[in-house]
């Protein structure tokens, strides 16, 4: 008997061991959460998901716990010899319980969650900056529609791609366009993906207060390049953002490239 | 356990060592159960070597274990053959055997059409692998978006223009499957076994087919539609075309299909629990109406796989609220199982192993799913490692564990002998902790950025993770190994069954290990959902005093 109260001990001491190990450990890919977020849509998703995780822990817990219980209580050798177990075929009121709460659980989070997504998840029509990004095998390109300048993002797989540079403290309306097959655009850290898809637009926007650099993805298998598909978002503040800008239209000048469109 | 040995009928003595010629034209639900969990069984071998595969390229950045061209097949190949050859079609085959004798029939209503429909299946996988003798395999994922699988992208190569024949044939063979499971149950009961006394597992096996019946349909005509646009050139999903109605079309179908992969596996714990518990089924009726609860959500969620694709934020609410409600049946299902063990008398074998196992770990699935269904969420999560995590713990997690625990629970009754418990230990616990360790820091890299289906990656941060997956992948592939030698030994020296090892509730326990052709001489009286308990307690008050059981 108390050899399987140690062993029990032993294993629950064991799992909480490990969980301190992971949330402690600093090495990369083992993040609990997605990375800080830089752009207010970003900071609402990332508030949704710890908003999610309390009731989700909670079950997870609790469940995980009665199951533990059963497996460790109710087993033949840890009951009477000759134990009948109760039969009984079901408790109307039990049942009735453990259908309206996780009832309750996800109208709740599902109102919060459908909240966000009105607050964030519509065209917005009070940018500040217009950029059109269509996707193809294998990059971006980012037509800044205000300045007439294009960025070429051809994906490399080391990601040491030419960045798509945003102004800081400035509201940018981001268009996708596909241009062959299904693309997503996905930079971790400032929101969710957007898909370009050939045939219409598709918006999302992002507002950046700080300056730094951040890297993302294709998200969506469009071919044997896929995993080229790399992303580069700079935000310069606005002085920087001109200067880079005026040097974009004299460079533009002359190469092949193509701005207006 | 070997109680008493009835005499068999000597004609079914050598089931398994019949000639060809039988095998291939035999209408018995029986064989042809046995046939659809072998090809499973054979093409879980086979996506799992693909698996292995794709996990040896992810080990470590920037290898080149295989270019990227043959890992988009190869990741293609691993879900269509794990999703269509493996789960299904074996789901398929223990339903063929167990569903006939559960409910007293002698065989399904139109054998005729089960051979058919059990042909089909070869036909339909080995389709599928002439793509990589034909210029290469589908590489667009198991989901073959539009127009990624358009003509203008796949210039040379036959390999969407197989798999989209090849689940057309599979659609039609899981169609005919379906119609006959529900009129083989709805004509062929046995006196006394109304509705309300059917089994769970046969309650699933009701639900399961509904969902085929209507979503294989669709499914069927996505293909279709796909094959008039790359060899007509009709314009349906192409660039110039609708591609995100193919999305539609696919889910309608894709959804659906992961509870066609996991209702019957429910219907197995439903089954599996009360036997080793000692108790009856804890509300029996709230399992039959989470089940339809289950089948009518599933049809209504489809577009939850699109959140990115740029719906209408209100069409995108209801679908999250739609995704959100299957939670609540699945719940109750749950408490369900959890109150039907509580204070019972639980024998620890190994199929309760793996039930227990596979409630651990489905409630992982359960409540990543939350988190998916939540829009904003999941434009974070969508395509990236957290869903490949998700759908593994739901998918391996869930109907592996499920499928495991039907091995080790039916495998006496099909072959007449135990699966070894011994290795049948080894077995679970090296496959808990293999799916955990390849699965659960999944999550986290996708929540650090990393999207699924790429070849390859050059962040040296997802270095140490992807190599503690890979290990523990192989891992899983060892305990898989051991499931087929103890499936090999025990089949030709297992230890004798006899009809009802466990000392069970339902009618496929009744008759004789493997049963005979005809599977009852005489369907026992069905007076409740647990027929054969009764019969066994009537037996116990008859010869009262025996106090020590032979």
């Amino acid at each position: 008997m108390t050899a399987r109260v140690i062993r029990v001990l032993l294993t629950i001491a064991g799992l909480a061991a490990l969980a301190i190990a992971l949330s402690a450990c600093d090495i990369g890919g083992l993040s609990p959460i997605f990375p800080n977020p830089v752009s207010p849509n970003g900071q609402d998703i990332y508030n949704a998901y710890l908003g999610i995780s309390v009731p989700a822990i909670i079950i997870f817990i609790g469940v995980e716990a009665a199951l533990l219980w059963v497996i460790l209580r109710y087993r033949r050798s840890r009951q009477p010899v000759g134990y009948k177990p109760p039969q009984m075929h079901g408790n109307t009121r039990l049942e009735i319980v453990w259908t309206v709460i996780p009832l309750i659980i996800v109208l709740a989070i599902a109102g919060y969650s459908f909240n966000t997504l009105l607050k964030d998840f519509q065209p917005i029509t009070n940018q500040q900056l217009d950029v059109t990004v269509k996707g193809h095998q294998f990059g971006w390109v980012y037509d800044y529609l205000q300045y007439g300048i294009t960025v070429d993002q051809e994906g490399t797989l080391a990601g040491d791609v030419t960045p798509f540079v945003v102004p800081t403290h400035t509201l940018v309306k981001l268009r996708f366009q596909g241009t062959d097959v299904i693309h997503s655009w996905w930079v971790p850290a400032i929101s969710g993906k957007t898909d370009a898809v050939p045939g219409y637009d598709n918006f999302s926007w992002l507002k950046i207060d700080q300056v730094g650099k951040w890297r993302g993805e294709c998200a969506e298998l469009c071919g044997s390049g896929h995993a080229t598909m790399q992303i580069i978002v700079q935000s310069m503040d606005m002085a920087d953002f001109n200067n880079w800008v005026a040097q974009q239209k004299s460079a533009g000048a002359s190469p092949s490239a193509s701005p207006n469109t | 356990m070997a109680t008493t040995v009835l005499p068999r009928p000597k004609a079914y003595d050598d089931t398994f060592f019949k000639p060809i010629s039988i095998w291939l034209t035999t209408t018995d639900h029986k064989l042809i159960g046995i046939m659809y969990m072998v090809t499973g069984v054979l093409s879980f071998v086979i996506g799992g070597i693909f698996a292995l595969i794709i996990r040896l390229q992810l080990s470590q950045p920037n290898l080149k274990i295989v270019d990227p061209e043959t890992y988009n097949q190869l990741i293609s190949a691993h879900g269509v053959t794990m999703i269509f050859f493996f789960v299904t079609i074996f789901l398929t085959g223990i339903a063929n055997y167990m569903v006939p004798i559960m409910i007293g029939a002698r065989d399904m209503a139109f054998p005729r059409v089960n051979l058919l429909g059990f042909w089909l299946v070869p036909v339909s996988i080995l389709l599928y692998y002439m793509g990589f003798f034909t210029g290469g395999a589908l590489d667009a994922g198991w989901t073959g978006y539009a127009p990624l699988t358009e003509k203008a992208y796949q210039a040379k190569s036959l390999g969407v223009d197989f798999w989209a024949l090849s689940i057309i044939v599979w659609a039609i063979s899981g169609i005919m499957a379906s119609t006959n499971f529900l009129t083989t149950i709805v004509a062929l009961r046995a006196p006394g076994m109304k509705f309300s006394r059917l089994p769970l597992f046969v309650w699933a096996q009701i639900s399961t087919s509904i969902l085929l019946l209507v979503v294989g349909a669709p499914l069927a005509a996505a293909m279709i539609l796909l094959e008039f646009d790359r060899q007509l050139g009709t314009q349906f999903f192409t660039t110039a075309g609708r591609p995100v109605l193919y999305q539609h079309l696919f889910w309608f179908f894709g959804h659906p299909e992961v509870y066609i992969m996991i209702l019957p596996g429910f219907g197995m714990i439903s089954e599996i629990i009360p036997v080793f518990a000692r108790k009856p089924l804890f509300g029996y009726m709230s399992m039959v109406a989470a089940l339809f609860g289950i089948v009518f959500l599933s049809m209504t969620v489809w577009a939850h796989h699109m959140f990115t694709v740029g719906m209408n934020v209100w069409v995108e609410g209801f679908f999250m609220l739609m995704t959100m409600l299957i939670a609540v049946p699945t719940g109750i299902k749950f408490f369900n199982w959890i109150a039907t063990a509580w204070r019972g008398s639980i024998e620890f074998t190994v199929p309760m192993k793996f039930v227990f196992g596979f409630m651990a770990t489905f409630l992982i699935g359960g409540l990543t799913g939350i988190y998916l269904a939540s829009v904003p969420v999941d434009t974070q999560l969508h395509q990236s490692y957290y869903v490949v995590a998700h759908l593994h713990y739901v998918l391996f997690g869930g109907s592996v564990f499920t499928i495991m625990a039907g091995i080790y629970y039916w495998f006496p009754k099909i072959t007449g002998r135990m699966l070894g418990r011994t290795l049948g230990e080894w077995n679970f616990w090296t496959l808990f902790i293999g799916f955990n360790g390849t699965f659960l820091i999944m999550h986290t890299l996708g929540l650090e950025g990393m999207p699924r289906r790429i070849a390859t990656y050059a962040n040296e941060a997802w270095a140490a993770t992807n190599l503690i997956i890979t290990i523990s992948s192989f891992l899983i592939a060892f305990s898989i190994s051991l499931l087929l030698i103890n499936i090999v030994r025990s089949w030709r020296s297992g230890e004798p069954a006899g009809d009802d090892p466990w000392k069970a509730n339902t009618l496929e326990w009744a008759t004789s290990s493997p049963p005979p052709p005809y599977n009852f001489e005489r369907v026992p009286p069905v007076r409740s959902f647990m027929p054969l308990r009764d019969l066994r307690e009537a037996a116990e008050l008859a010869e009262e005093p025996s106090p020590v059981p032979v």
